[in-house]
């Protein structure tokens, strides 16, 4: 009987229903109708548990940090840095455009945040340099799903506190994954240039001129040395790195590039507090769903039906690839892992999966879904931003979304493209 | 008609000064927070010394937080939710399916307030652990903060998204009687 709150989510899902309420109604009505009103008391109480935590308190430093880094002219120098390293390549702004997202996964978590900042200064850049507008876009929302795989990411924060995983271990784990897939990207658009006859953007940098954008990019760039080194050396934890690189962000913008003013903040903070309060709700609601996940026993008998599929494991993880690929096109990231983590998880783990794999298999299935037409969030973020249709990017971003669909296949099937760099360092077995 | 134009602008001159000290105090929050934790970092580092309160203040802090500023977030339509099929039905039905979804909403919240009640009722039983309140400092015996002052945090903020729900609904009903009687809403400067 319970089993059906299942069902019952995803219709209230597709209908409309904001997640957090679904995620709420449907096991509330099914023990309700089940005569276990009592349990209710226990939904009450997991929402507060499950936002009442210090690990989850990453979340909200972790978009301060990104809101402070946005406002305070950071994205920029990011930008000029990576102009000097690449810019002077055929296809160049186009190789800027993936390695100053990659340079930006490593200070926030996030694709759209991505999309907006990158998108909303390079789109224009390389429209004046000669590339078609449809272009720029596309390569922006693509490369912007680097963001959340390259640590920190704020989705593999919720994954593991929602699984109980280790964050370090999540945020290791991803390192690879995310240098492959804008490794992918690039030889994509090296491959392009040489038959589009893409214009070089620059001259060559001059050493002093790559000197001084180094230089610039220099305190930026040392942010996710800050937040992995505090937490891989053991001088941290997670929510403590976080808050250190929030405060670290503020005294960059605010002291040394003086992009910021203090009178700046308030709004910084509200949009911070505002983001990471929908994000703490839907987490608190994702660990009451959870318990009625398990009181259910919905994964044992979603397991069954899955192993009267197959059962090979590399078959299943082929199905639950185009799953998550599906889910990614509607839902944020963050939002799906939050469901689907707890119902899928253990089935794959029971399937002698390691824990961490599968959560990068979700992480990157899941954001490069982001991009994918038709739904794809940051399809309609690059948009927006560049003014171009979503139906044009969308065919635009296809030959990149083949590329990051293959590092999908890559990273499902081998499981050592994810676990090598986690296990070096001890974080697993 | 009138009535409900009435009832919109009662609830809205009600709700925008509250949600409005709800923003104020969620910044606050994130700020203080963000404080306490490098305060934890530097004592137990620099001076060698691991502060047992900052955890939980910190926390405290968070959960006041989320409460206060979620509220503003549901109002301008911040929560995650997959809105295809909407966009896709023909604009009456559509205005009633997001009726019926505001109404479930209304019961998960309702639901949450009765619930919530005795959460609260249940937290004056327990102390925090390492919050108290310093009356010592002013010839007055010191006291320790009682869990229930944080297990309100979630009911007052289920409270205000129930109201905003409220406000939502009237707006929806609004819309179904008279498609071109709102105008768009408008956002709170400087959150978007």
């Amino acid at each position: 009987m319970l089993v059906w709150f299942l069902p019952v989510f995803l219709v209230l899902l597709l209908i409309g229903l904001p997640v957090f309420f679904a995620l709420l109604f449907a096991p509330g009505a099914l023990l309700w109708l089940n005569g276990q009103e009592r349990d209710l008391a226990l939904l009450y109480r997991n929402v507060y548990n499950g936002m009442d935590s210090f690990p989850l308190m990453a979340i909200p430093f972790f978009m301060l940090a990104g809101e402070l880094m946005n406002r305070g002219g950071i994205t920029m120098r990011l930008v000029s840095f990576s102009q000097a390293l690449m810019g002077h390549l055929r296809g160049g702004l186009a190789h800027v455009n993936v390695l100053s997202s990659m340079l930006f996964a490593g200070l926030s978590g996030s694709a759209v945040a991505d999309t907006s900042a990158l998108g909303s200064m390079l789109i224009p850049a390389m429209e004046k340099n000669g590339y078609s507008r449809r272009f720029a876009a596309a390569i922006t929302a693509a490369s912007s799903v680097i963001g959340p795989i390259i640590p920190p990411s704020g989705i593999m924060i919720i994954y593991a506190y929602v699984m109980g995983e280790s964050v370090a271990a999540l945020f290791l784990a991803g390192i690879v994954p995310g240098i492959m897939v804008g490794i992918g990207l690039m030889l994509v658009t090296a491959w392009m240039a040489g038959r589009q006859d893409f214009p070089p953007a620059t001259e060559k940098a001059t050493w002093g001129e790559t000197g001084q954008a180094t230089l610039k990019a220099f305190f930026p760039l040392m942010t996710p040395v800050i937040i992995l080194g505090g937490i891989l050396g053991g001088a941290f934890t997670p929510t403590e790195a976080s808050a250190v690189a929030a405060a670290y962000a503020l005294m960059v913008s605010l002291f040394i590039l003086k992009s910021m003013t203090l009178r700046d903040l308030p709004g910084v903070l509200t949009r911070a507090a505002m983001t990471s309060a929908v994000v703490l709700l839907l987490v608190g609601s994702a660990m009451a769903f959870k318990t009625v996940v398990s009181l259910s026993h919905a994964p044992e008998a979603l397991a069954a039906f899955i192993l009267t599929l197959s059962e090979n494991p590399l078959i299943l993880l082929f199905l639950i690839n185009i799953l998550l690929f599906i889910v990614g096109m509607f839902l944020d990231a963050g939002p799906a892992i939050i469901i689907l983590g707890p119902i899928l998880a253990p089935i794959f783990v029971g399937l002698d999966i390691h824990p961490v794999h599968f959560a990068i298999i979700m992480s990157v299935n899941l954001t490069v879904g982001l991009a994918t037409p038709p739904m794809g969030l940051v399809l309609f973020v690059a948009s927006a931003v560049s003014g171009e249709k979503v139906e044009t990017i969308a065919r635009a971003i296809l030959p990149f979304l083949a590329v990051e669909i293959a590092v999908i296949f890559l990273i499902t099937f081998v499981p050592e493209v994810s676990l090598t760099v986690p296990r070096l360092f001890g974080f697993i077995q | 008609m009138g009535l409900l134009a009435t009832s919109r602008a009662a609830l809205a001159a009600v709700l925008d000064p509250i949600l409005a000290l709800g923003r104020l105090v969620a910044w606050i929050s994130i700020g203080l927070m963000t404080i306490i934790i490098l305060v934890q970092v530097v004592f137990r580092y620099l001076l060698g010394n691991a502060l047992p309160w900052p955890d939980e203040a910190a926390r405290f802090l968070m959960l006041w937080m989320t409460a206060l500023i979620a509220p503003s977030a549901y109002r301008q339509g911040g929560f995650v939710s997959i809105d295809l099929v909407s966009s896709m039905l023909p604009r009456r039905i559509g205005g009633a399916l997001a009726l019926i979804l505001l109404l479930l909403a209304l019961i998960v919240l309702l639901t949450g307030v009765s619930l919530g009640l005795k959460h609260v009722n249940s937290g004056w039983l327990f102390a925090s652990s390492t919050l108290r309140v310093p009356m010592d400092l002013i010839g007055m015996k010191a006291f320790k903060i009682k869990l229930a002052w944080m297990y309100l945090s979630l009911l007052v903020g289920i409270i205000l998204l129930a109201a905003v729900n409220l406000e939502l609904i009237l707006k929806a009903v609004t819309r179904l009687i008279e498609p071109d009687a709102l105008p768009e809403d408008k956002e709170i400067p400087g959150t978007k």
